[in-house]
């Protein structure tokens, strides 16, 4: 099927419109790029490319996925990541605290964020510097279809660009969930609808409130002059500052202390060593050790804590519900 | 409009009927032309990022869209001499690897020229080790320059299916009869979809092909010959010789095959490709999907005035000396971008190669110029091109060179930027709480492990830090960190490839507050054996204090135990003072869910799919435990993080025996949650279910004597296999009726397996 008339609202020097997504390995950024971009070249006809970014990531790491599109005529002869997006759309709004990803975003872009909050809220979030800004609750969307978030964000991105087909984006997201996945079609065409219905925009000028953050490659501190050879890394245990809370999906553990025996499997279960422990005493006065609190930076979220627990001190809840003190303190009582 | 031909027009404008337009990545492409070629046979070995190939070609086959049979190696040399045997046996054979995976394999493919067995061996290339890096570049293919195969390069996902095609029709030129590579890009073109057409029909492909003409055959009967002799100086330059106008009579047959296939396809094809270079001051010499980009900034810098161009050839090994002398006669200045270095050849192999042939040009006074570029991934952006081509207008304007060789692209670092501590070395006295009491029943002569309690066991300082990458629920890290709390003192550990190892340690971060070790998963083993046997010499030689004591554990995946079991069959006959704890999570999940030998019949995996053919993994899964108990090691164990307090008693025991006797293999089973596909909080419920199954016995191996320390059915907890299946997507095809036969298959080996280990536990002997 090719539809509409081919037209693209604005192209670079090379020709192309480019869009970039930020987001978490487990979201699905990689496949909306693909879907996205088979739905412009096979259903609209136009020309482009699509790929992700690559590295030893899993589940739950800073993913980018990249969809260029040109007129059908012009060869497609770039290969690098997308530096000055016409559509950006981040999957996980907590990416912004821990990456640059509104790099190369100007007046003109469009950006699509994941997120409960309004646009004059989120701009200053994103610290935007300027663009139209596009908020979409995907999260609860895809909570509520049983769905992921990305379908719903195809649908923002479609809705956006001003020039995307739903028609040839919902054919191709039938198409990628095929037979293996049949059942799934239906609510991801529900959440794609939504996303796309359900987003809530505002356009801020260049106003001097925040930087434009150019595209930039040398940020790094450590090179040839001073890596440490042969590639050794010197400071065990760093990794202890990493902040992973970008790769929870929505839920998340809560403890609670006055519930808590200090059994210590939560422990024993945790793939992620988020459990923070310290000496007390118990009923009786005796030493012991007792379980202090939750480290949410390094939680993914992946509730195995809660599935062990068996004295309900450790439940499930929606993280969007959760009481921020409770985060920043790692326990209730 | 940038078309080329008319032919090529209409079939843009879809005016062709022999061809479909599509959207592609390079490894589909491969895949594509791999199974419309329809090989006899594929030997492979997952390596990121060519494991694709293998993938696409099982999903394919288990669709019944071809009849290529997938043959997964132990590794790929082994993946290697799966494809050199069925060469000889007459078939037509297709590989695909990367970086490590070709050097790994390399010792075999001089075999593969030098007997003239021709195939065709994809790779997308890879940075190669160390430090690991699984992104794209050069350096390996340019290890594959004297092995005697033919190299061809293709740029983008189009080039990779033409150039696949061509490749076997080269090889098998009975002027030629050599192997052929086809180089892509790893990533750049491999997972870089792109418009694409292939042909519609695959008869196409075969009537351009032709039949195989079988020679020197091992399996014809009535022809009895004498494959790969012992050969004497007299005669084996002679068969070099024949090697060398093999590659002659190749570098006049290619172009032909180009024409003939341009013909068919519309698709032209040169040895060399020129870009603009006709009047070009300065000419870039570049490699495949970089010369793509490089074009992009012709075309401006063109428009500025400035006369440059491009010159990439399709092929390296014949290498195309003549083209290449031809493309840059009038060139001013030449710069060989080459992206992987030659290191102390001042210059990458292209450098060195372009200046040879320049060299045999007398009319030639073009300047050269080196630039390495793009190691390790590293994106190749147009402000990258233009630098290159500035760096050659400025030669060619002052008629001299001023920096002949050097890197673009990289950084000097700050010179402020210090590492800092972010913790004190765990000490002998805080990693050595005293919780736990190991002692040796003199009588029994077995060793027990007492007073394993969690909540004080929380004491004991993590050997792993929070902050690792690996997937929401990952079963790994609570069996090693579970496994860790029984081990008292210093700890030094060596893990192998894989998903702990990947995202413990992306750099500049470490999630290791002790030292740490990785070598490549064919030889951590070996690589631990060194280590200890240099700690007790140098203990011995007073160099380090005596009464210190580190134990060493190398951690291992299932897949580290495929490719590495030779060492580690090694490690375990010398009987060093170590542990190896292999977390079996049934497959290669680092590379994407490939099938292991670890991985049960009939399990999905991404290269043992379900379809109308397709019934998943072929064969029974691999029993490690018992391969290290045919070792006669001191102590072999079995556990899971469902039985922790189990596990941890083994560790403390694994500790004792790799002190005081020798080798400890231990095996856990480790939940994917990604990749078997439960949900990420129920990976103890799992692998519990399949210890209830009887499909993962708890039991351990001291001195011979095996101990069942868990058996479901007394405990009343024995539960079918399918109760065990149901709780997993990638098992969820076997609970249905078709299927029947394949489980009944798979709890037969588990019952015969397990009535054995009974016997053994039963009879000390056994």
């Amino acid at each position: 099927m090719i539809t509409n008339e081919l037209k693209l609202p604005v192209v670079n020097e090379s020709g192309f419109y480019e869009i970039r997504m930020e987001s978490i390995g487990g979201l699905g950024a990689n496949l909306a790029g693909k879907v996205l971009a088979e739905a412009g070249v096979l259903n609209m006809g136009f020309n482009g490319s699509n790929f992700s970014s690559y590295g030893s990531e899993k589940k739950g790491s800073h993913v980018r996925a990249f969809v260029r599109f040109c007129a059908p005529d012009i060869e497609v002869r770039v290969n690098s990541p997308v530096t000055e997006p016409h559509l950006l759309a981040i999957f996980h709004e907590n990416l912004a605290k821990s990456a640059p990803v509104t790099q190369g975003v100007k007046a003109d872009s469009i950006v699509i964020l994941n997120t409960s909050k309004n646009p004059d809220e989120a701009r200053d979030f994103l610290k935007l510097y300027a663009g139209t800004l596009y908020c979409i609750n995907a999260m609860k969307i895809a909570v509520e279809e049983k769905t992921r978030v990305n379908t719903a964000l195809l649908g923002a991105i479609c809705r956006a660009s001003g020039f995307l087909d739903p028609a040839a984006l919902k054919d191709m997201i039938a198409k990628n969930l095929g037979k293996k996945y049949a059942s799934l079609i239906e609510p991801n065409l529900k959440t794609f609808d939504r996303g796309y219905h359900e987003i809530v925009s505002k356009h801020f000028k260049p106003d001097g409130k925040y930087p434009y953050i150019p595209f930039t490659r040398n940020g790094q501190k450590i090179g040839y002059f001073n890596q440490p050879l042969g590639g050794v890394i010197p400071n065990a245990g760093s990794s202890i500052n990493k902040d992973l809370s970008a790769s929870r999906e929505g839920w998340i553990p809560v403890l609670d202390r006055n519930k808590c025996t200090s059994c210590g499997e939560c422990d024993i279960t945790c793939p992620d060593y988020c459990f923070v422990w310290e000496d007390g005493v118990d009923k009786k006065g005796k030493p012991t050790r007792i379980l202090e609190k939750i480290v949410y930076k390094s939680c993914k979220g992946c509730l195995r804590c809660v599935e062990i627990c068996k004295f309900d001190a450790l439940t499930s809840h929606k993280e969007f519900e959760v009481d921020k003190t409770i985060i920043e303190k790692g326990y209730t009582e | 409009m940038r078309i080329e031909t008319d032919k090529e027009e209409k079939i843009l404008q879809g005016e062709t009927d022999n061809q479909t337009i599509d959207f592609r990545s390079g490894n589909e492409m491969s895949a594509i032309a791999a199974a419309q070629i329809n090989y006899h046979i594929m030997g492979y070995y997952p390596i990121t990022p060519s494991t694709e190939v293998a993938e696409y070609l099982d999903e394919m086959s288990a669709n019944g869209e071809h009849e290529v049979v997938l043959i997964p190696g132990d590794g790929e040399h082994g993946a290697a001499g799966i494809c050199y045997g069925a060469t000889t046996a007459g078939g037509r054979v297709f590989n695909a690897t990367s970086a490590q995976g070709l050097l790994y394999s390399m010792e075999q493919l001089p075999v593969q020229s030098g007997t003239r067995y021709p195939m065709v061996l994809n790779v997308v290339c890879r940075t190669i080790s160390g430090p690991l890096n699984i992104r794209g570049d050069h350096s390996d293919i340019m290890m594959a320059l004297n092995t005697g195969w033919i190299i061809l390069l293709a740029k983008d996902p189009q080039a990779v299916y033409d150039m696949n095609i061509m490749a076997l029709k080269i090889a098998e030129h009975n002027e030629i009869r050599l192997p052929v590579i086809v180089a892509y890009d790893g990533f750049f073109t491999s997972h870089q979809k792109r418009r694409i057409r292939y042909f519609s029909d695959k008869g196409v492909v075969h009537e351009f092909l032709g039949k195989i003409r079988i020679q020197n055959c091992s399996v014809d009967v009535n022809n009895p010959i004498t494959i790969g002799p012992y050969m004497n100086d007299p005669d084996l330059i002679n068969n070099k010789k024949q090697q060398s106008m093999a590659m002659e009579a190749a570098y006049k047959i290619i172009p032909q095959i180009y024409k003939d296939y341009a013909d068919l396809s519309g698709r032209r094809y040169s040895m060399v490709e020129r870009y603009m270079t006709e009047d070009a001051e300065a000419v870039l010499f570049i490699l495949n999907s970089a010369a793509d980009t490089a074009r992009e900034v012709v075309e401006k810098l063109r428009k500025r005035g400035e006369k440059v161009g491009v010159v990439y050839p399709t092929v390296i090994r014949p290498f195309p000396a003549n083209e290449i002398r031809e493309a840059v006669r009038n060139a001013k200045a030449v710069l060989v971008a080459d992206r992987q270095d030659s290191f102390g050849g001042w210059g990458g192999n292209m450098t060195i190669e372009v200046k040879a042939a320049l060299k045999d040009d007398p009319q030639n006074h073009s300047l050269i110029l080196s630039r390495i570029y793009g190691l390790g991934g590293k994106d190749f952006y147009a402000e990258d091109a233009e630098l290159m081509f500035e760096l050659a207008l400025d030669a060619a304007r002052n008629g001299r060179v001023e920096v002949p060789y050097d890197y673009i692209g990289v950084t000097p670092g700050d010179p402020s930027f210090t590492f800092e501590k972010v913790r004190a070395p765990i000490t002998e006295k805080e990693s050595s709480p005293g919780i736990i009491k190991v002692s040796r029943d003199e009588k029994t002569g077995k060793v027990e492990a007492k007073g394993i309690r969690q909540a004080e066991l929380t004491a004991m300082p993590r050997r792993i830090a929070p902050g690792h990458g690996a997937c929401p629920g990952c079963g790994i890290f609570p069996n090693v960190g579970t496994f860790l709390k029984g081990i008292e003192g210093y700890v030094v550990m060596l893990w192998h490839t894989g998903c702990g190892m990947v995202v413990t340690t992306g750099y500049p971060n470490t999630s290791f507050n002790i030292t740490y070790i990785h070598n490549l998963f064919q030889n951590g083993a070996a690589t631990l054996s060194g280590v200890v046997e240099m700690y007790k010499e140098r203990q011995r030689r007073g160099e380090i204090p005596k009464d210190q004591d580190i134990t060493f554990v190398m951690v291992t995946g299932d897949g580290g135990l495929d490719i590495g079991l030779g060492p580690a069959l090694g490690t375990a006959f010398r009987n060093h003072h170590m542990i190896i704890l292999e977390y079996d999570n049934e497959g290669y999940m680092n590379t994407g869910n490939q099938l292991s030998f670890s991985t049960p019949l009939g399990h999905a995996t991404s290269t043992s799919n379900i379809g109308k053919v397709g019934k998943g993994k072929r064969f029974h899964h691999k029993d490690s435990a018992q391969l290290f108990a045919a070792c006669h090691i001191p102590y072999v164990f079995t556990a899971v993080e469902s039985q922790y307090k189990d596990l941890i008693r083994k560790a403390a025991k694994a500790q004792w025996y790799a002190k005081h006797e020798g080798l400890v293999f231990g095996k856990v089973l480790s939940a994917c949650p990604l990749n078997w596909r439960h949900p990420d909080n129920l990976g103890q419920e799992v692998v519990q279910a399949a210890v209830d199954c009887n499909f993962f016995p708890l039991y351990e191996v001291e001195h011979g004597i095996t101990t069942i320390n868990y058996d479901p059915e007394e405990k009343n907890k024995k539960i079918p296999a399918t109760g065990w299946f149901k709780l997993m997507g990638k098992t969820k095809h076997l609970l249905k009726p078709e299927f029947k036969d394949i489980v009944d298959e798979f709890e037969r080996e588990v019952e015969r397996r397990w009535r054995r280990l009974k016997a053994m536990h039963e009879h000390p002997l056994l």
